[in-house]
């Protein structure tokens, strides 16, 4: 029960701190501007190459997600950075599981908004067709999705509580989903060599099962990439957290935290 | 400038978000024949311009915040605007670095012919249109002294400026309500002349089909000076304005 009300505190004030430096109508605004956006240019694009748009903007849409679930939770770490908080943090009790998973989990809810939006976006406005979707099946991988990419997120800010400057980290690896993940083309398109870094990021087999739900496969038939997709976020996951650990324990030897 | 590079967040406007989505493009454009790479290549050049200025506009208020000196730069006597506008020139030239990234990734990478027909023309232009890039971020930057956002303002503006300018593809292809958004920005007309520099051939798809390439580069060139010009102005207005506002209200790091 302790542990619960950790990871929910947690989670509340990792998605309260935002708002220090960002107000809830910018906060709002940003939300739909940036779904929109992302996906407008790529969809752009895609017309201009006589690429299939649809691809695209189903893509742009799901891959919305990580700017919650990655890039926000990666830049949990500098915000504690910058403001001040990590000692804090470190030296707090609390179990550091709860602590450490219940931050980036309010940001699943928060990217499962963005993902609403851009899904509302992509048939609207691009013409997305939706009619031989199976909606639990579309649903359920949606909702892996913004927790596994959390995972990853975690993993990623669990490297950079090594760095000075997790901002960075957050904008590589979230601009990096664009190239590998299949989110404008598809994976194939990469070069050979290159292909099985795809499969490091749980947003690849996300993509792949919203797509297939989209063409009215069923939860069953995409059960098998959903697995694939939870081991991948939960083994990044614990990475992350034995990262956290790992730091931790180096901060208390070195008293080196925010200035490594 | 020094300030700029002794954060490494320089790296993403300048390098991150244009490699990437000029990679992407490129990807895209696969196989595709016409002059798709030349829209890649330069629309990348040309967002890491505008992503290196939008961002310099707004972090370079954002660090003064952050760091307790925005009171010291503004109670100065120097004027405010002068500070700014040598932090935007020089951050957009520092864009131009990303160029020379994504020519290697176009070329090396994707097998991307891009010979420069005008190398004269092509450096005007480019030089010009950095001056248009800097002077929209002097608004900017003026209109982030006033707002606790200017971060978030920052991520949000970059990708719909990339799209309105038609960085990456012709604005006709945009819905025809943005086209006025597209005309009143001065980039839009300079990466047509940068275009037009670089292949004869794309006057047919520029501003001015049927004109000749010399006078098609003079026209853009034109509007897009007499555009920068409304900038410098409003950016003039706006930064009294602004300096003025804070000085009486006392908001200037709590905005």
């Amino acid at each position: 029960m302790n542990g619960f009300k950790i990871f929910l505190s947690s989670a509340v004030f990792s998605f309260r701190a935002q708002f220090d430096w960002l107000n809830p109508v910018m906060w709002l605004t940003m939300k739909f501007v940036l779904s929109v956006s992302q996906m407008a240019f790529f969809v752009f694009v895609g017309i201009f190459a006589n690429a299939p748009i649809q691809f695209i903007a189903v893509g742009n849409a799901l891959q919305s997600i990580s700017w919650n679930t990655v890039f926000s939770v990666i830049n949990i770490t500098g915000h504690d950075k910058w403001d001040g908080t990590l000692p804090l943090v470190l030296a707090t009790p609390a179990n550091r599981l709860p602590l450490f998973i219940g931050r980036a989990m309010i940001h699943v809810l928060d990217g499962l908004i963005s993902a609403a939006i851009s899904f509302f976006f992509a048939a609207v406005l691009f013409g997305v067709n939706f009619a031989q979707t199976n909606p639990l099946a579309l649903i359920v991988a949606v909702i892996l999705t913004a927790f596994t990419m959390a995972g990853f997120g975690l993993l990623i800010g669990g490297f950079c509580f090594f760095f000075r400057n997790p901002m960075v980290f957050a904008n590589i690896f979230t601009f990096t989903l664009l190239i590998f993940c299949g989110v404008n083309f598809p994976v194939q398109s990469l070069p050979a060599a290159i292909q099985p870094v795809s499969y490091v990021f749980p947003l690849t087999y996300g993509l792949t099962a919203a797509r297939n739900a989209i063409s009215g496969s069923d939860l069953l038939q995409i059960a098998p990439t959903l697995a694939q997709q939870l081991a991948v976020g939960l083994a990044a996951m614990l990475i992350g957290y034995l990262l956290f650990r790992s730091f931790e324990n180096n901060a208390r030897k070195t008293g080196k935290m925010e200035a490594v | 400038m020094l300030h700029w590079m002794a954060d490494p967040q320089w790296v993403i406007p300048n390098i991150i978000a244009p490699f990437v989505f000029t990679t992407v493009a490129l990807t895209i454009f696969g196989e595709s024949t016409g002059p798709l790479g030349l829209y890649a290549v330069l629309g990348g050049g040309m967002m890491g311009m505008w992503g290196n200025t939008i961002y310099s506009s707004g972090f370079a208020i954002e660090f003064e915040k952050w760091q307790g000196t925005l009171e010291e730069v503004i109670a100065a006597p120097s004027n405010l605007m002068h500070v700014i506008t040598g932090r935007a020139i020089s951050n957009a030239f520092f864009g131009l670095t990303n160029m020379i990234a994504i020519l290697i990734i176009a070329v090396a990478g994707f097998r991307v012919s891009l010979g420069i027909a005008d190398p004269l023309m092509f450096a005007v232009s480019l030089l010009l249109t950095l001056l248009s890039v800097s002077a929209l971020g002097l608004i900017f930057a003026s209109a982030f002294v006033l707002s606790r956002s200017a971060q978030a303002l920052t991520n949000g503006l970059e990708t719909p400026l990339y799209i309105v300018s038609g960085s990456m593809f012709p604005i006709a292809l945009l819905p025809f309500w943005i086209h006025p958004a597209a005309y009143i920005l001065g980039p839009t007309w300079g990466i047509d002349a940068i275009r037009l520099a670089t292949s004869a051939d794309y006057v047919s798809q520029s501003f001015w089909a049927g004109m000749s390439p010399a006078m098609a580069m003079f026209l853009d060139l034109t509007v897009m000076l007499l555009i920068t010009l409304v900038y410098v102005l409003i950016a003039t207005v706006l930064f009294k304005i602004v300096e003025k506002r804070a000085r009486i209200t006392g908001t200037m790091v709590q905005a």
